[in-house]
């Protein structure tokens, strides 16, 4: 195919702000000046929230893993904690999982060759329990799954049972669940979701539970990044997660039964993605440090610094990993992580060069986790915190999108809070809305993709073809679920379930009631024939 | 606009990522097509709505396994032999090629929308004249 001609250099950044030529101290506003020579630890921390930076807290190596049946995601995750990466992440079936199905649900038969492609089907303890068998979770941070929200409550309590069967202290585990409404319910919309209100109040269960019982454990995790590669510029980004963090904290303010303090410093575990506008998204997660602690200082009052200092993971953008020359992906995916660790992110996944094919390979995992040690070993990046700080440019960016996301963040206020948005699909047109603009840049040849719009010759001896997988996940966890019900103490389950229900109904918080049942072998369809008994389906706004 | 060839468009995956039937379903619209949105629906819901809404082609959003795939397709063909089909979404090359033995046209990530919309009126048989981005490059 014949390459089209180069366009001229963009005078914008990736999210449209107008850039100069070059930058001084007349292009840095005021107000910013005078917090510009602030050290990093210090308020309002922009410049980071730990005085030694990376020196005496590398960033946590965390890879997004899972396929095929618990015992091979159980492998994979041995195999990259073999490799280097400091923490895990153990990514469910999606068919079965974000939608509350056991395998033999009609919806899952319909495409069974799906089962295990995007990690492990876990319909029963039985399976979580296969996933960590020899994983050692007292020392390990984990990610327990639970993605969409509906799953949250039932992945966390998996994970915590088997814990608790280990004779473990959960006041002493340390990890991470996700339940993100970026993802469910504007990234990847599922078929079926409870209600956002619903989706609100389990959260806020899980908030408070983790309070009480697992202060190592982040309950949730805001993921904007599914709201920027969803479409959202670096700006809407950070102002809806802010709207975000806003929409928990209310709640659990609203409800009474928890300190803000203490909810605000678990809350503080969030997700970005960066991109290749290397500047624009490492400035991105300095204001979002500033954001955070004016939004917790200023409408919640709170003044504990450590509830104050924001703690940033990033995964680098998958939607810029292309299919074509994969390989070119390693250096995407080495500058998207470059960006991340200049902009002070606490924990970074790296996404496979095969992303645009499959879940990652083997060797793309490896990969991945090699990119992140060059960087922590070989470059001397960990050496200095906040190298930016100072930059007249960087400075004035930080200052740009802190500014343009406060107004973003009253944009969805003023629509009834970051939940309307969501039910209204208000966020959804603010993300299809940059996806056209994008779209009619790709059709008047304003954007280069190397190897895909231009610079297409191709010599490489790889083939790569992603990563096939195994077939026999869903057979087998088939069979495993009718020996789940087969085996299982019948009136136990039973009444577990009706407990549960009984929980849903009520104000209680669902997690200790959520862990019984678990432990009494309900599978994970049930749960989710009891939710959409009592909560319904979420009225999907209009997406196309 | 509603005058157009009819383009039924689906998601074979239980996978809600909705940003690349969005922008194809836009820039279909945009090229004259009556585009309709079928969504996560199975094989037999697929050719339902095939045959109800009388549709000249389908598109396949592939975000999972070839033999889900394949299978919708045997479904298809069953019903309405003549109807073509087209692809896009996640298609490793191994499936790419399956798929063209199977009479079905790919477009995997990095095809261009104008290519998408060319194969549309390729296999619908539209005129292209009112073709998105037409002279644009």
């Amino acid at each position: 195919m014949a390459d089209h001609p180069l366009p001229p250099t963009d005078p914008r950044s990736q999210s449209g702000l107008p850039l100069r030529a070059a930058y001084g101290p007349d292009d840095v506003p005021p107000e910013h000046r005078a917090i510009m020579d602030r050290l990093p630890g210090e308020a309002p921390f922009q410049r980071g929230g730990f005085p030694q930076g990376y020196r005496t807290k590398p960033w946590r190596i965390f890879q997004l893993s899972g396929f095929g049946k618990p015992e091979d995601e159980n492998e994979r995750i041995k195999f990259l904690l073999r490799t280097g990466e400091t923490g895990f992440l153990m990514e469910h079936d999606r068919n079965t999982a974000d939608h509350l199905y056991n395998v033999d649900h009609p919806e899952v038969v319909a495409r069974r060759e799906d089962v295990g492609l995007t990690g492990a089907p876990m319909q029963s303890i039985r399976d979580t329990h296969l996933c960590l068998q020899g994983i050692p979770i007292e020392t390990t941070y984990g990610h327990a799954g639970g993605a969409v929200v509906q799953h949250g409550p039932y992945a966390l309590a998996a994970y915590w049972s088997v814990a608790k069967r280990r004779g473990l202290d959960l006041a002493t585990l340390p990890g991470t669940g996700q339940s993100d409404f970026f993802l469910t319910y504007l990234g990847c919309v599922t078929k079926q979701q409870i209600p956002t209100a619903a989706g609100l109040r389990l959260n806020a269960d899980i908030i408070e539970f983790c309070g009480r019982h697992l202060p190592k454990w982040v309950p949730v995790s805001i993921a904007a990044y599914n709201g920027g590669d969803s479409g959202l510029n670096a700006y809407e980004e950070l102002g809806a997660l802010i709207a975000n963090a806003i929409e928990y904290l209310d709640e659990i303010r609203r409800r009474g039964r928890m300190d803000i303090t203490a909810a605000a410093s678990r809350c503080g575990g969030v997700n970005f993605r960066t991109t290749l506008d290397i500047f624009e998204d490492a400035s991105k997660l300095r204001a979002a440090r500033k954001m955070w602690h004016r939004l917790l200082s200023e409408r919640y009052g709170v003044t504990d610094p450590r509830a104050l200092r924001l703690r940033i993971h990033v995964v680098t953008s998958g939607s810029k990993m292309t299919y074509q020359q994969p390989l070119n992906n390693i250096v995407r995916g080495t500058l998207m992580a470059l960006t991340a660790v200049l902009g002070g992110a606490q924990s970074l996944g790296v996404s496979g060069y095969d992303e645009a094919l499959s879940v990652p390979s083997e060797h793309a995992h490896q990969m991945s986790v090699r990119i992140q040690q060059i960087l922590q070993h070989e470059t001397n990046l960990s050496a200095v915190a906040d190298p930016l700080g100072g930059s007249f440019y960087v400075e004035s960016l930080t200052a740009d999108l802190e500014q343009r996301a406060w107004q973003f963040v009253e944009e969805i206020q003023a629509q009834g809070g970051f939940l309307a948005t969501l039910d209204s699909g208000w966020l959804h047109g603010k993300a299809r809305d940059n996806q056209i603009r994008e779209m009619e840049e790709e059709v008047a040849g304003r954007k280069v993709v190397v190897g895909v719009t231009h610079f297409t010759d191709d010599v490489s001896p790889f083939v790569v073809d992603g990563f096939p997988g195994v077939n026999d996940a869903y057979d087998v966890a088939l069979e495993r679920l009718r020996a789940v019900r087969r085996e299982r103490h019948q009136a136990g389950a039973c009444a577990a379930l009706k407990a549960l229900e009984a929980c849903c109904r009520s104000e209680q918080n669902i997690m200790p009631v959520m862990m019984q049942a678990l432990d009494a072998e309900v599978t994970l369809g049930e749960i989710g024939e009891l939710y959409r008994q009592i909560w319904g389906d979420w009225q999907t706004p209009e997406l196309v | 606009m509603a005058t157009g060839k009819r383009i039924l468009l689906v998601k074979t995956a239980l996978d809600g990522h909705w940003r690349g039937l969005s922008l194809v379903a836009r820039a279909l619209r945009d090229a004259g097509f009556h585009v309709i949105i079928g969504g996560m629906i199975t094989g037999p819901e697929i050719v339902r709505s095939a045959v109800d809404e009388d549709v000249d082609l389908v598109g396949l959003n592939v975000g999972g396994h070839a033999l889900v795939v394949e299978r919708v397709i045997a479904e298809l063909r069953a019903a309405r032999p003549e109807l073509p089909i087209f692809a896009g979404g996640v298609l490793p090359p191994s499936t790419c090629r399956r798929l063209a033995e199977l009479g079905v046209e790919t477009y995997p990530p990095g095809s261009t929308l104008e290519a998408i919309v060319a194969a549309a009126h390729r296999l619908t048989g539209q005129d292209e004249r009112s073709s998105l981005g037409a002279g644009a490059r």
